[in-house]
């Protein structure tokens, strides 16, 4: 699209490129680094830039005394567990609002979508309460369900909208044999949905791994807290901060999310954008 | 429902159904079928996300503290106050500052890198991947890594300025109001950068190659082609990327939270922080409650806008 021929042009390209590169990519090499280097190293006034020694201690103290495992392990099992409830319940209602006609559909669908745009500092004023009176404040369940909020909206859209390009006669024929419209829709129309699912469902993942607002909330005890506020509250609170030890927390609680997007970036990134770009 | 068949009818067994009326039958049944699968969902977002919100408008009528048993009513005067109280005004202007900068920078430095990765270039789809790094990390990642480059004593920031000759000694960026709005800002536009990118790429795909070529050899510019073709095309795209910037913006806690706590004093306490605040330090329930009505509605027109656009592309 730009024709590059002139050397001005190459100057101008090459002068942005460089720019925006720098502050996408700098930060990241500083995060990695510091998390690399000595104490004595890190905290100097002329910082270096590339560490001198290598060392492991701020690996070493997250993953022992930093109670990182802990806070890596209740992640995965709320992230997993709220990743699956909000892939479960996205493939139903995108599969009703995609291959079913019934009065209301487009009222209630835009409902759905709209949940996304209720500020979540809001509903967590009420949620708050209402948790506490179920039993459900301070447990990994609660926050589990809590999540919902955050991924359904778009990951129903996304399935309502791959749902809606299966051929209807694939669903006639089915049904023309006799097959029941669950049977339907778990033997023949999610085989041949893998790809938008595990994108939802990593979507889903990805949303309830980053959090910090509802965990810092709705999870008092420090053995149920997930990386977000574990982190946050171990590493830089009032009384001191271990910015090596932040660095090297953050590089382990980043590793998960980034391996499992690498994976499925193409059908992640067309998955995304689609409600959008068109 | 079913037609049922007439015993004292003598002539030949008719089809027990008739054809239509299975037909409507079935249709009924499916109908059925398909609310049924909306159950699981509608229940979910019944409760964690309507009631809530219909609790919170209650309650935002109401005077309900930490020193209270039982919420009072006190009918549209948490509104007068929020309306009138100055605290809560300088947090709209945040608020303001905060979603007007870090739109603006989101797209326009995402704007610039999907031209440059929109062009042919060795390495470019591994480039394009690892440019998604900022966005797929935990918000609070970027909270603690532009902490560190401002950090007062030991930044980078302080470190590379003193070394240029901007200034003598340290400063205390985030101690600053103007330091610490900036840092929240870079930090978010840091971490959107990447979701733009990926839009504005999708865009750019859709492009028409030819209509470029042919302006091309009627000697347009780059720069020509740039305003007159490439940024009327994409003008879909930016509005749909300016509109949930915004939302995302207006919604957005975790970095400013980790990175500034809202201050100093008041400096970067957007709205997510006063509800927050309120709720949960002050316990102030029905003026946080207040507040946070007041945010939905700050929230709404972008948000009918994008929900507009959403459902326009559905049957």
């Amino acid at each position: 699209m730009l024709d590059l021929s002139s050397t001005q042009a190459k100057i101008g390209f090459g002068i942005t490129a460089l720019l925006i590169g720098f502050f996408i990519f700098f930060p990241v090499y500083w995060l990695i680094i510091s998390a690399f280097k000595t104490n004595e190293e890190l905290y100097r006034v002329v910082p270096t830039f590339w560490p001198q020694t290598w060392s492991l201690e701020h690996f070493r103290y997250a993953l022992t005394d930093g109670g990182l495992l802990l806070q890596l392990g209740n992640t995965l099992f709320v992230s997993l567990g709220s990743a699956l409830i909000n892939t479960t319940m996205a493939v139903y209602a995108g599969y009703s609002f995609a291959k079913y006609r019934y009065i209301g559909r487009r009222p209630v669908m835009l409902f759905m979508l709209s949940a996304q745009m209720f500020p979540f500092g809001l509903l967590l004023i009420t949620i708050y309460p209402m948790f506490t009176g179920w039993g459900l404040l301070d447990t990994r369940g609660g926050l589990m369900i809590s999540y919902i909020v955050f991924a359904l909206p778009v990951a129903t859209y996304m399935l309502y909208s791959y749902f809606s390009q299966v051929p209807n006669e694939l669903i006639e024929a089915a049904r023309a044999d006799g097959a029941s419209d669950l049977r339907i829709l778990h033997t023949i129309v999610l085989p041949v949905s893998i790809a938008p699912i595990v994108t939802v469902l990593l979507y889903s993942f990805m949303w309830s791994w980053n959090d910090l607002l509802y965990s810092l909330t709705l999870i008092v005890s420090e053995d149920k807290r997930t990386v977000g506020p574990g982190i946050l509250l171990t590493y830089l609170n009032d009384s001191h901060s271990d910015w090596g030890g932040a660095m090297a927390a953050s590089i382990l609680a980043s590793i998960p999310v980034i391996v499992a997007f690498m994976g499925l970036q193409r059908f992640f990134i067309e998955g995304v954008t689609a409600g959008a770009v068109k | 429902m079913t037609t049922s068949v007439d015993p004292h009818a003598d002539t030949a067994p008719a089809p027990r159904v008739s054809p239509d009326a299975r037909r409507g039958g079935l249709k009924a049944a499916e109908r059925r079928f398909g609310l049924l699968l909306l159950v699981p969902a509608l229940t979910a977002f019944g409760v964690v996300v309507l009631f809530p919100f219909l609790e919170a408008l209650w309650l935002s009528f109401y005077e309900y503290t930490i020193a209270m048993s039982e919420p009072e009513w006190t009918g549209i005067s948490n509104f007068v106050d929020v309306l009138t109280d100055e605290a809560v005004i300088g947090s709209f202007v945040s608020t303001l500052i905060f979603v007007g900068a870090a739109t603006v920078f989101s797209i326009l430095l995402g704007l610039g890198w999907a031209l440059i990765l929109n062009h042919p270039f060795r390495g470019r789809s591994a480039l394009r991947g690892l440019s998604l790094m900022p966005w797929v990390m935990p918000a609070i990642v970027a909270a603690f890594i532009w902490g560190w480059i401002f950090n007062s004593r030991y930044g980078l920031l302080n470190a590379v300025a003193m070394e240029f000759g901007f200034i003598d000694y340290p400063q205390a960026y985030l101690s600053t109001p103007g330091g610490a709005m900036a840092a929240v800002v870079i930090a978010k536009v840091w971490l959107s950068v990447p979701l733009f990118m990926a839009f504005f790429i999708a865009g750019l795909q859709s492009m028409d190659r030819e209509q470029v070529e042919a302006a091309r050899v009627d000697g347009a510019g780059n720069w020509h082609v740039l305003m007159h073709h490439v940024l009327p095309h994409l003008r879909p795209v930016i509005m749909v990327t300016v509109v949930l910037g915004m939302i995302g913006n207006l919604q957005h806690f975790d970095t400013i939270w980790a990175l500034t706590g809202g201050g100093p004093v008041r400096a970067t306490t957007v709205l997510s922080i006063e509800v927050y605040r309120r709720a949960f330090e002050q316990w102030d329930i029905g003026m946080a409650a207040a507040v946070g009505v007041v945010w939905v509605a700050t929230i709404l027109p972008p948000a009918y806008f994008y929900l507009r656009q959403l459902m326009a592309r559905t049957e």
